[in-house]
C-alpha cells in the first residue's frame, strides 16, 4: 500500500468551537497520520449575522484510504460530531472537506476533487497555503475585502504552536525517525536554543501495536524512507536471485512476490533506491499491511 | 477460521475452544484492538477498516484460511454468512464452510425465491408477487391483492429498499424510490411486492439439522420490539400469550419447509403472526444475534451444534428429547442515540461495567478503553436474562440493565429499560409496531 497525501478544510460554528476543532482532529488521526496543521482562522459568517463566527484550519494528511473511502470517513466523522444532542438530525457543528488528495482531479457524483470552491474562499485558501507553497498565488489573487474576512487567531489555551514551528519540527522529527529507522541508534536528540527534540524507536510490540501511526514516509526530506506493505494475505518469498539488505538498484526491481489462491503478486522496489531492511521472512505468511521492505530513496 | 468481528466472533470463539479446537481470527486494521483478535490463537489482519475491503475480501480471507491450514469456516452472521457464492469458493478450496450447502442457501437467501420454495411445502406466505418486472406489474398485482401493500427489495434486508403503499397514487413513486435504494444498498433493484400485514407479531423458530436428514426445532421467539427499520431490539422466548394451537402449527410448518429443501446446519423461520393468521416471510440460513434466549431455555450450544453438525456429526437427539424450561429475554445494546434517530455513536468507551449474577449472561467485545469504529454494526453488547417465569426473567433484565455502566457512548440501555417497563411489553401483547408507536408518543 502506499500512502497518500490529503488536505483536509475542517470549519465549525456551533458549540464549543475549539473543543469541536481538537476532536475532529483527533478522529482524523485514524484515519492515517497528520503531517501538518495549519493555524486556526476565525471567518465571519455569510449572510445571516446572528450566526457565531465559524473557525476553519487546514490539515494534511497522509493515508492509505482511497479518495471516496476518505470521503466517507470524513462524513461518518461529521455524522459523529455534527450533532446537537436532544434534536433529531440537528445541524451539523462540524464540516469536513476533502480538498485535494494528491494530484488528481476527481469530478464524479460522490467527490470533487479539487474541492469545487477552493479558489474562490479565503478561509480554505489562507489555512492552505500556509501549509502548502503551491497555494500562495492563488491565495494572493484574492481581493482584500475577501482576505481581510479571514484572521487568524491563537487558539484558546495557547495549545496550538505556530505553523512555522510546528511544520519545521514535523519535518525535524521525520527526518530523525528516518535516521533511526536505517541504523543501530535508538534514540536521538537534538538541543538547540529554542527547542529540542528527542526522538526513539519503540519497542517491537508497540510497533506493532501502533503501526498505523507510524509511517515513517517524508518527502518532505532529501532521502526519503519508504516501506512496501503487503496489500493481501498469502506466503511471501524473496525474488530469485534474492535481494540483500544495503543492496542499491537503479532502477525498479522485483523484490518478491505473495503468493495467494495459486497465484503470484509480484513485490516492486516502485523505482530506485537502497534496500534498507527486508521486514518480512523468506517463505513466512504475511497479513495485510505488514512491511515487506524499508527502502531509501534520492 | 472465524470470519467474522465482534460480539459474535468471541461467541464463536468460546464454543471453538471449549471444544479443544483452535482458532484464527481475521481482523480489519480499524480492529486491530479488538477482543476477538486477542482471543484467537492466531489472528491475521486482512484489509482496512471498510468492510468491502476486510471482512467481504473474500481472496484474503481464503488466503488466510488456507496458509493457516483451517478445516472450516465459520461465518458469524451478516458480512459472507449468507452468501452462497462465499460458501461455494470454501468448499472448491477444500475448506468447511459452517453452515447449510451453497444450493440451500442461494434458494432460501432470496427472499422471493424462499417463499415459493416453502409454498411447494404448504407453508403458507403473505399474499404477494414474484420479481416484478414494471411498475405497471405492479399496479396490477397490487390491485388483485388489494391496497395497503409492501413494496420490498428482494435481495434487501435491515429495511432497505422497503415502502409502504397505501394506495395507488403513492405506487410509482415508492417504486422509483424502492429500486433506487436497492441498487444503491444491494446492488440489485429488483422488487417483489406484498400484502401489508398490519401490526402483525414477529416471531422466528430456531431450528437444527443434521447431514442425516435429521432436523429439530428449538421453539420460537418473539422479536416484534423494533427500531423504525424494522430492526430487532429485544427478543424473548418463548412468545407470550401465543395460542397453543398456533405455535405447534409454526413449529410444524418450520420443520415442513426445511424437510422440504434438505436443510442442514443452523437456521431460523421468520413468521408473521396476526389474529390466528401466521405468514412465513423469509429465512436466515445462519446463528442469528438473538440465538442465546433459545440456548438459554433449551441448555443447548447452538454454535457447537453447528461446529457439530459442519464436522459429519448426527444430531444425536430427536424432538422428544428437547424440552424448553423457563423464559429468557435479549436486549440489545447498540451504540447509538435513541433519541436521535439511532444515530450510529462511535466513540471511545471510558468506563465499562457489566451486570452478573443469577440468571444473566452478557455477549460482548466491548472492554474499558475499547474503541468503537465507524464502520461496521452499533451492536456492542447483548444482555440476556434467564426466568423460571416470563416476570423473573423481567425483573432480571430490569436489575441487570440498571447495574450495566456504559460511558462514553450513547447507548440503547434507557430505551430497553422504558420498553421493560411499558404496560403493554409487561402484559406480553405487543407487535412490531409498539416501539414505534411508542417512540412517535415522545
Amino acid at each position: 500500500m502506499s500512502e497518500h497525501c490529503a488536505y483536509v478544510g475542517i470549519g465549525t460554528n456551533a458549540g464549543d468551537r475549539n473543543a469541536n476543532l481538537s476532536r475532529a482532529l483527533d478522529e482524523l488521526r485514524n484515519l492515517g497520520t497528520i503531517a501538518a496543521i495549519s493555524s486556526t482562522y476565525r471567518t465571519a459568517p455569510w449572510g445571516h449575522l446572528d450566526q457565531p463566527e465559524f473557525l476553519n484550519l487546514v490539515a494534511s494528511l497522509r493515508t492509505e484510504s482511497s479518495p471516496h473511502d476518505l470521503l466517507d470517513a470524513l462524513l461518518a466523522i461529521e455524522r459523529r460530531l455534527g450533532r446537537t444532542a436532544g434534536e433529531r438530525w440537528g445541524p451539523r457543528i462540524v464540516d469536513l472537506d476533502l480538498l485535494l488528495y494528491d494530484d488528481l482531479t476527481i469530478a464524479d457524483e460522490r467527490l470533487r476533487v479539487p474541492h469545487e470552491h477552493l479558489a474562490e474562499r479565503a478561509f480554505v485558501l489562507v489555512p492552505l497555503a500556509e501549509l502548502d507553497d503551491r497555494f500562495a498565488a492563488m491565495r494572493d489573487a484574492l481581493p482584500d475585502s475577501e482576505l481581510a474576512g479571514v484572521v487568524r487567531v491563537e487558539r484558546e489555551g495557547g495549545t496550538m504552536m505556530a505553523p512555522e514551528f510546528s511544520l519545521a519540527i514535523s519535518e525535524r522529527v521525520r527526518a530523525l525517525a528516518d535516521f533511526l529507522s536505517s541504523g543501530d541508534a535508538v534514540r536521538v536528540r537534538i538541543v538547540r536554543e529554542n527547542d529540542e527534540i528527542e526522538v526513539a524507536r519503540r519497542q517491537p510490540y508497540a510497533d506493532r501495536a501502533r503501526r498505523a501511526n507510524d509511517r515513517t514516509v517524508a518527502d518532505s526530506t532529501r532521502l526519503r524512507f519508504e516501506t512496501i506493505k503487503a496489500d493481501l494475505v498469502g506466503i511471501f518469498h524473496l525474488s530469485r536471485p534474492a535481494p540483500s539488505e544495503g543492496e542499491t538498484f537503479e532502477a525498479d526491481r522485483e523484490l518478491g512476490y505473495i503468493e495467494a489462491l495459486g497465484i503470484r503478486t509480484p513485490v516492486h522496489s516502485m523505482g530506485a533506491g537502497r534496500l534498507v531492511r527486508i521486514a518480512a521472512a523468506d517463505e513466512s505468511p504475511v497479513e495485510y499491511g505488514q512491511t515487506l521492505f524499508s527502502i531509501a530513496r534520492g | 477460521m472465524i470470519a467474522n468481528r465482534g460480539e459474535i466472533a468471541l461467541r464463536i470463539n468460546r464454543a471453538c475452544q471449549e471444544l479443544g479446537v483452535l482458532t484464527v481470527a481475521i481482523f480489519s486494521e480499524a480492529d486491530r484492538d479488538s477482543l476477538h483478535v486477542r482471543q484467537a490463537d492466531e489472528a491475521f489482519c486482512v484489509g482496512p477498516g471498510p468492510a468491502g475491503r476486510s471482512y467481504l475480501n473474500i481472496p484474503n480471507i481464503i488466503s488466510t484460511a488456507l496458509i493457516t491450514r483451517c478445516d472450516a469456516i465459520h461465518p458469524g452472521y451478516g458480512f459472507l454468512a449468507e452468501n452462497a457464492r462465499f460458501a461455494e469458493i470454501c468448499s472448491d478450496h477444500g475448506l468447511t464452510f459452517i453452515g447449510p450447502e451453497p444450493r440451500v442457501i442461494a434458494l432460501m437467501g432470496d427472499k422471493a425465491t424462499a417463499k415459493n420454495v416453502v409454498r411447494e411445502a404448504g407453508v403458507p406466505t403473505t399474499p404477494g408477487t414474484s420479481i416484478l418486472s414494471s411498475v405497471e406489474e405492479a399496479y396490477e398485482a397490487a390491485e388483485s391483492i388489494g391496497y395497503p401493500i409492501l413494496l420490498k427489495a428482494t435481495a434487501g434486508g435491515g429495511g432497505r429498499g422497503m415502502r409502504v403503499v397505501e394506495d395507488p397514487s403513492e405506487l410509482q413513486r415508492a417504486y422509483a424510490g424502492a429500486t433506487a435504494e436497492s441498487e444503491a444498498s444491494f446492488k440489485d433493484g429488483r422488487l417483489y411486492l406484498e400484502k401489508l400485514i398490519r401490526a402483525p407479531r414477529h416471531i422466528e423458530v430456531q431450528v437444527l439439522g443434521d447431514d442425516f436428514g435429521n432436523i429439530v426445532h428449538l421453539g420460537e421467539r418473539d422479536c416484534s420490539i423494533q427500531k423504525p427499520a424494522h430492526q430487532k431490539l429485544i427478543e424473548e422466548t418463548p412468545a407470550p400469550n401465543l395460542a397453543p394451537a398456533v405455535r405447534a402449527s409454526l413449529h410444524e410448518m418450520a420443520l415442513r419447509a426445511c424437510r422440504h429443501v434438505g436443510y442442514t446446519n443452523a437456521g431460523t423461520l421468520e413468521f408473521l403472526a396476526a389474529g390466528g393468521d401466521v405468514y412465513f416471510m423469509e429465512m436466515n440460513t445462519r446463528i442469528q444475534v438473538e440465538h442465546p434466549v433459545t440456548e438459554m431455555v433449551y441448555n443447548i450450544d447452538l454454535v457447537k451444534e453447528q461446529i457439530r453438525i459442519a464436522s459429519g456429526e448426527a444430531l444425536g437427539y430427536a424432538q422428544s428429547d428437547l424440552a424448553a424450561r423457563g423464559n429468557a429475554i435479549e436486549c440489545r445494546i447498540n451504540a447509538e442515540d435513541p433519541r436521535n434517530n439511532f444515530a450510529p455513536a462511535a466513540g471511545t468507551v471510558s468506563k465499562l461495567v457489566f451486570p452478573g449474577g443469577p440468571g444473566i449472561r452478557v455477549d460482548t467485545h466491548l472492554y474499558a478503553g475499547a474503541t468503537i469504529p465507524p464502520y461496521y454494526d452499533s451492536m456492542i453488547a447483548k444482555v440476556v436474562a434467564y426466568g423460571d417465569t416470563r416476570e423473573i426473567a423481567i425483573a432480571r433484565m430490569e436489575r441487570a440493565l440498571r447495574e450495566t455502566v456504559i460511558e462514553g457512548v450513547q447507548t440503547t440501555i434507557e430505551l430497553c429499560l422504558e420498553v421493560l417497563a411499558a404496560p403493554a411489553f409487561r402484559d406480553g401483547r405487543y407487535n412490531v409496531e409498539f416501539l414505534s408507536n411508542e417512540l412517535a408518543l415522545r
